[in-house]
């Protein structure tokens, strides 16, 4: 995802901003960081509950969701 | 091609069908429209948005990302495709477009869309035979084929921009006055703006504005 994403994003369950922690970023050809975020977790702010980034996708299903996996 | 891998394209992820292709027309159609008479009137937005300059966009259910891509190519909008598939935001990230793993619109800032496009699972379906896998949970709508739609046009308001539009692709057996009807009751009201007719069904492209 890219960093400017998380202007738009925030905590499914309460509305409020999320923040990003232990983000690794993808590089480019000259090994300098992007802006593309590949891993690192999204906290919220006020209840705390933490949304993992995967292979570069936010994965922003409440905790009760998240799990659920259709065979 | 394996067993395994064909799983991933044929029955974990809805690929485009006339539904996407009328839904990604008229919504290109009516950004393209649009960008073209407000462009320079109020430039919106506090921070640049990477270089888009055009409008914010979400495509919710995006299956395979076919409508967002299409967006994408065919508009200056920035285009963000969320779905609660896994496998439908890989294959949506694949195509190049943001991706990102949501219940409808549900972790999306307040106010922050322009405009969002929906082609919901809309099926009426028999509880008797749901078939609990990706595939059904993209095409059922449950009993009245409106299990999905009525949250959606429930919540879809907190993340519309002030003169944010929804464009929702609607069936005749899923019934488009029942729908206009329910958006009705969240504020909004609702014009046709493309429709397509098949021996079992017209698809309608609602265009919903508060």
């Amino acid at each position: 995802m890219k960093e400017s994403l998380l202007e738009i994003l925030c905590c499914p369950l309460d509305k409020h901003d999320l923040e990003l922690e232990d983000a690794e970023y993808a590089t480019d050809d000259d090994g300098d960081e992007t802006d593309e975020i590949v891993a690192g977790v999204l906290v919220c702010s006020e209840c705390g509950e933490r949304y993992p980034i995967e292979d570069g996708i936010p994965n922003l299903l409440p905790p009760d969701m998240r799990e659920e996996t259709p065979a | 091609m394996g067993l395994e891998d064909r799983r991933g394209v044929d029955t974990d992820v809805y690929q485009p069908a006339e539904d996407s292709r009328l839904l990604a027309q008229a919504a290109c159609d009516r950004l393209a429209g649009a960008d073209d008479e407000t462009r320079d009137s109020e430039p919106r937005g506090d921070e640049p948005r990477d270089g888009d300059t055009g409008p914010l966009v979400l495509e919710v259910g995006t299956g395979s990302g076919y409508v967002a891509g299409r967006i994408d190519a065919e508009t200056n909008a920035r285009v963000i495709a969320a779905d609660l598939n896994p496998h439908a935001v890989r294959q949506a990230q694949e195509r190049g477009l943001e991706a990102v793993r949501a219940d409808l619109v549900a972790p999306f800032a307040d106010g922050a869309f322009d405009a969002v496009a929906f082609n919901p699972p809309y099926l009426p379906t028999d509880p008797e035979n749901e078939w609990d896998d990706w595939m059904e949970r993209a095409l059922s709508g449950g009993e009245d084929g409106r299990a999905v739609i009525d949250p959606f046009l429930a919540t879809v308001g907190r993340v519309l921009a002030p003169d944010g539009v929804v464009y929702l692709l609607v069936s005749s057996l899923t019934g488009v006055d029942e729908v206009v009807e329910e958006a009705g009751e969240h504020g909004f009201s609702a014009v046709a703006i493309a429709d397509d007719s098949f021996p079992f069904e017209t698809l309608t492209v609602l265009e919903l504005v508060r």
